[in-house]
């Protein structure tokens, strides 16, 4: 009996193998492979990211696909390990794919010199190295949208605009985890402080951030004008009850962009008025693309997966991401038609010029130096119930950002 | 019948003391060693570069802390630590050009250095104060990785290594780079192998077992202990440099987190304190399974058209790969090696010992 059940286990493995192994495809569509961690650190963004990704791919195919042919997103999990994103990038590349898409910062930095070596496409919106914008060195490597440098310096430039343009007397606070993701911004930031003459005081925060209340206590003390914050998920939450512990007006508070509604509704959406994030898409659900997929496909009972899902930034950050990838697919057939190659596709997202997705994000246009689109984002400020833009999109001190770039880029492959 | 007993005796100790002293054993190895040889004209690439060859430098690494904790029986929580120190010096050796080869030996060496210093000061502990110690260690690497830019390589702490180089030929491909961590985890196996039947071994084991027992038999147990340490760092060291070498191709402080220590410590109790084979079994269940059984799962689903969420479908297969940690150390505590024993055990008189009932 327990030689059957062991021959039924294997038996089960051998077949489950046999039926890991894809069967052809009919039409030969433009896939991305979709490589994210869905159960471990990212957890906070990626459901949400890859439900936008599977509706766009359905619109796009309801629409017709892309040069009459569909297009399809593959999404596997790689629990932020570094050896499963590998595992999940030699698997998908040997069937065929050649953009990827990892969402988690480990996961692309051990696959970039992997796609570098093998000409595939590597997308890495808002995660891994922030110099890959830098198109003359990291020539398949498309990190678009805002660096963490750039994003910092927009939130400097929308300080200097509350300041009236004047920051010599100003304070600026900045609380970030103390590990690299949190890290980055100081360069930047101290080079401006420099050029601005504002006051930059740093206040690390141990990870996971559970524990923040000496370092509230301490910008109690200190009075900065603005806190520029760089933290994740139940972070903010504590931050916020430490703030108002230490009596500090929540309007000071002026996040990264990873700050979502389920955040506001931890810390309350009546306490968190007057919060406000850099952003590089448009918050809330009153965008043209947004309702175009309510209409077609929730309406009728066709959404990826729960609604409120949707009701979450980071469902439009995942939008625009996938409305980029899905643009450039469209322009490398227009400029060299059917199949799209790697090459053409490259080809595809440079000639991207002020593209916006009607309204969705920060206008994004590629070239082959700046891999990064621009890097525009604006600020947003909670009112109670929805997000309110406070600035323009803003792309400021490019020249600094950029010195930054390159002397971290001229370093790779050295 | 199997592993066929009959004329295996034993008239000196020379004899006695043989590796594989049953002739079944021996053969099934040399079949692995031939197949692992040919894996990359045989296999498809895919499984070469991403699961066989992470899975023999991780049974390397394993093999290093089995040494530590199977044999000499000190827990360690802090392995990952050793392998960073390993891959960074390493690196930074090969970066400032020193040749390859002894860049892996002064990541090796370095990584052993460290390794027995904090080894030093825990062994004044024992059991799980010795563990808080080495999982102290991982937590000050951690710091130390995340705060300094000039070792980890820059704001984004990411350090790519140069090409692998050995013997003056440059290792590029899939092949090579296989075979070169094929090398590596035989060259520990044998180590491993012989390290079994070596006095060395035994005042191990004697250490493990009582230390102070040990020690009214004549057998010092802080030096063996420290040389423990040494010896298993040192073979972390060269495997996390390898590992960083051969197959990520730049270094970064998450391939070396506590996760990773954790994950390392798992391996070896899974597939078996004190046993070899059971350190291949072990990483390859902790390794490669999560990833096979995401792919089953994932090619289920579809075959079924279940229209899973992206978050449900890859949370089954963590449930499965828990779920069979905890099956496999319900019906075998020693873990997999020994499973692996009970199976040669019953085959070694199979079937006659049917004829007794």
């Amino acid at each position: 009996m327990k030689l059957l059940s062991s021959a039924a286990f294997i038996s089960t493995i051998v077949f489950g193998m046999a039926m890991s192994i894809p069967a052809a495809a009919l039409a030969e569509p433009f896939r991305v492979g979709v490589c994210y961690d869905l159960s471990k650190a990212y957890t906070f963004a990626t459901p949400q990211v890859a439900q936008a990704a599977k509706d766009l791919a359905a619109l796009v195919n309801r629409k017709g696909g892309i040069g009459g042919e569909p297009v399809e997103v593959i999404v596997r999990d790689h629990g932020n390990e570094p050896q499963r994103g590998v595992e999940c990038y030699e698997q998908l590349s040997r069937e065929g794919v050649f953009v990827f898409d990892t969402l988690s910062t480990p996961v692309s930095l051990a696959v970039l010199p992997r796609a570098m070596e093998d000409g595939r496409v590597l997308m890495q919106s808002l995660v891994g190295r922030g110099d890959a914008v830098d198109g003359t060195v990291f020539d398949w490597v498309y990190p678009i949208g805002p660096t963490y440098w750039g994003q910092a310096a927009n939130d400097i430039a929308y300080i200097k605009q509350l300041h009236d343009g004047d920051l010599s007397n100003v304070k600026v606070g900045f609380v970030y985890f103390d590990y690299p993701f949190g890290q980055e911004p100081i360069e930047i930031l101290k080079t401006l402080s420099e050029k601005e003459g504002f006051e930059l005081l740093l206040y690390p925060v141990p990870l996971p951030g559970n524990d923040q209340s000496g370092v509230w206590s301490k910008i109690r003390r200190d009075k900065p004008d603005q806190i520029v914050v760089w933290m994740l998920g139940g972070a903010h939450v504590v931050a916020s009850k430490e703030m108002k512990r230490n009596g500090i007006p929540m309007d000071k508070y002026i996040s990264v962009n990873w700050l979502n509604e389920v955040d506001i509704a931890n810390i309350g959406a009546k306490n968190a008025i007057g919060i406000k994030r850099g952003t590089n898409v448009v918050g809330g659900q009153d965008i043209p693309l947004y309702k175009e997929i309510m209409a077609e496909l929730y309406d009728k009972g066709n959404g990826n997966g729960p609604i409120e899902k949707t009701q979450d930034v980071f469902y439009n950050t995942g939008l625009a991401m996938y409305s980029i990838m899905f643009e450039a697919a469209r322009k490398a057939v227009e400029l060299q038609g059917l199949p799209i190659t790697p090459d053409s596709y490259r080809a595809g997202l440079e000639s991207l010029r002020g593209f916006d997705a009607n309204g969705l994000m920060a206008p994004i246009t590629v070239t082959a130096q700046d891999h990064g689109g621009g890097g525009a984002t604006r600020i947003e400020m909670w009112d109670g119930t929805a997000w309110v833009p406070q600035t323009d999109w803003l792309s400021e001190y490019s020249d600094q950002v950029w010195a930054v770039v390159k002397e971290s880029s001229s370093k790779f492959g050295k | 019948m199997f592993y066929r007993l009959s004329g295996v005796y034993h008239t000196n100790y020379i004899s006695d003391s043989r590796i594989y002293k049953v002739p079944a054993d021996r053969n099934l190895a040399l079949t692995f060693l031939i197949l692992g040889v040919a894996a990359p004209f045989i296999a498809p690439s895919l499984y070469v570069n991403s699961y066989m060859l992470p899975w023999l430098i991780w049974t390397s690494a394993a093999l290093g802390l089995n040494l530590v904790t199977g044999w000499a029986g000190q827990l360690h929580l802090g392995y990952a630590a050793v392998m960073a120190v390993g891959a960074y010096s390493a690196i930074h050796a090969a970066r400032f050009g020193v040749p390859w080869e002894f860049a892996l030996i002064i990541g090796g060496l370095s990584a052993s250095v460290i390794g027995s210093l904090f080894a030093f000061a825990a062994l004044r502990a024992k059991g799980l104060y010795l563990a808080l110690t080495t999982l102290a260690m991982q937590f000050i690497m951690d710091w130390v990785l995340t705060h300094s830019p000039a070792i980890s390589g820059g704001s984004h702490a990411s350090l790519q290594a140069p090409t692998l180089k050995l013997l003056g030929q440059e290792i590029t491909s899939d092949t090579g780079l296989y075979y070169v961590a094929l090398a590596w985890c035989l060259l520990v196996t044998i180590f491993m192998l012989n390290l079994k039947r070596t006095g060395l071994g035994r005042a191990l084991v004697a250490v493990r077992e009582k230390d102070y027992a040990a020690a009214i038999l004549g057998v010092y147990s802080f030096y063996y202990k420290i040389v423990a340490f040494a010896m298993s760092s040192f073979i972390g060291g060269v495997s996390g440099a390898l590992l960083v070498a051969t197959f990520f191709f730049l270094a970064a402080p998450e391939q070396f987190s506590v996760a990773v220590s954790i994950q390392a410590l798992a391996m070896v109790i899974v597939g078996g304190l004190g046993s070899i084979i059971g350190s291949y079994f072990g990483v390859a269940l902790i390794l490669l399974v999560p990833g096979l059984v995401n792919g089953v799962v994932v090619a289920a689903s579809e075959q079924l058209g279940m229209q899973l969420n992206v978050e449900t479908l890859a949370h089954i297969p963590n449930a499965v790969y828990g779920a069979l940690i905890v099956i496999i150390l319900i019906i075998e505590p020693l873990g997999l090696g020994k499973l692996y024993g009970n199976i040669r055990d019953y085959l070694m008189v199979w079937p006659f010992d049917q004829l007794r009932k």
